[in-house]
């Protein structure tokens, strides 16, 4: 991935990071109009896309704030690839509605499709793992909050009055527990490790 | 995967295994794919806490940001759909818009009477953004809308222009009091909630802003207390001073 060229649309990706809100407005302006279509012309309305755009956005953020996203291909192209799969994948999941994939219109850019894919397999990630970061038990919980908003394990121990050495093994088995939790999902097929 | 597999992946990331320790880690992430995977998952974990609960604050204002541009485009959008159309059987449609006219014409002749307006202080003077960037033909056609008070348009040109350069504070100025005339009263507020809590030469400019943005949506009090941070030097000072009279 590192040595394909940046695409110059990098910047709606680095704007959302920053949380710069005319890239945000620009994003709204340039690229939803399609996804609206898109979304009307395939058993939905302006609600449905505004959910869409809106949830795909966020994932974008989340993705680009934590991983570094290389956008190589153009935004447009990505971005309509993303709300369509989130819009195709809701309407398989409630039920009744015949759903009818049209993988030839889907756009031939090779770039689009893997990077949206990627993103894809990071929002997935992301749910599980939060979902079952709610599994957890209150002293796991606690810990890992205070490690990763102090960042100095000395200090999380002090302020959960346990010794250092105690803290970071505590901390280690807690992010193993989510590891085990995660892999035993029936979820877990979905994130292609 | 064993306790003591946890800990050496904590230890890995964090930078603390021994030469001798890595080299083993390493060779065993090649050899024992079930090792590996579950290394991944933790790494993964291990980043999407960190995002999550570092982060937490600005995620926060990202969503609330996200929330106010969306339901601005969508609102439009909405609004749109949902027009009614007046059914030609029926008078009621007719009474009603009849009915509306003559409780807004009381609203304005009350208003009249009812204290200081908007449009008593809207007569910005003209902007120039030629001078300084002479070839960019976005500059003169944002200064020639925003002049000719068309500014809906102003709007479009400077979005443009910030979306290569959104640090101008110059633009985002005018853009907010573009805003504030054509209604978008939330968004004007946010952006000129940044300027006026930055440190720049458009702060007490912004802040005068502010307060017509108020004024025109007769928040009073809101209005007042913005007017009462704008400081002596300030350009806007005295008619500042003028318009908190007429409100207390």
């Amino acid at each position: 991935m590192n040595d394909k060229k940046l695409h110059e649309d990098q910047k709606y990706i680095d704007g959302l990071a920053d949380n710069n809100a005319f890239i945000i407005q620009a994003i709204y302006d340039k690229f939803a109009p399609k996804v609206i279509n898109y979304i009307k012309q395939n058993s939905g309305d302006a609600y449905d896309a505004q959910d869409v755009i809106q949830e795909t956005i966020i994932t974008i953020y989340n993705q680009a704030k934590q991983k570094k996203l290389q956008l190589t291909c153009p935004f447009d192209a990505y971005f309509f690839l993303l709300c369509k799969r989130k819009w195709l994948n809701q309407l398989k999941k409630s039920k009744g509605k015949e759903v009818t994939i049209n993988e030839e219109v889907l756009s031939k850019d090779d770039d689009a499709q893997v990077l949206s894919f990627e993103t894809s397999i990071f929002e997935n990630k992301q749910a599980l793992f939060n979902e079952m970061f709610q599994q957890l038990g209150d002293a796991c919980k606690d810990l890992l909050k205070a490690s990763f908003k102090i960042k100095s394990m000395e200090d999380v121990a002090k302020s959960l009055d346990i010794t250092y050495a105690y803290a970071r093994k505590k901390k280690s088995l807690c992010i193993g527990q989510l590891t085990k939790l995660v892999k035993a999902s029936p979820k877990f097929n979905r994130l292609n490790y | 995967m064993e306790e003591q597999d946890y800990i050496q992946f904590e230890a890995y990331l964090v930078g603390d295994l021994s030469e001798e320790d890595l080299l083993a880690f390493n060779m065993r992430l090649e050899s024992d794919p079930e090792f590996n995977k579950s290394f991944e998952i933790y790494k993964d974990l291990s980043s999407n806490l960190e995002h999550q609960i570092a982060n937490e604050r600005e995620i926060f204002d990202f969503k609330a940001n996200l929330d106010v541009i969306s339901s601005q485009h969508f609102n439009a959008i909405h609004d749109k759909e949902l027009v009614v159309k007046p059914s030609p059987k029926s008078n009621f449609y007719k009474y009603a818009v009849a009915a509306s006219v003559v409780v807004l014409l009381g609203f304005f002749v009350f208003n009249q009477f009812g204290g200081p307006k908007y449009d008593d202080y809207n007569n910005f003077d003209p902007i120039s953004l030629t001078v300084r960037s002479s070839d960019d033909s976005n500059f003169s056609k944002g200064e020639q809308s925003f002049n000719a008070k068309n500014y809906k348009e102003a709007i479009k040109v400077f979005n443009l222009i910030l979306e290569d350069d959104f640090t101008n504070l110059e633009i985002q100025l005018y853009k907010s009091m573009a805003l504030v005339e054509t209604n978008r009263f939330e968004e004007a507020e946010i952006l000129l909630g940044k300027i006026t809590n930055g440190n720049s030469a458009y702060q007490n400019k912004a802040k005068w802003i502010l307060a017509l943005n108020y004024l025109k949506q007769d928040k009073e009090s809101e209005c007042i207390k913005v007017l009462k941070t704008i400081p002596q030097d300030a350009e806007d000072y005295k008619t500042a001073q003028e318009l908190l009279e007429k409100l207390d």
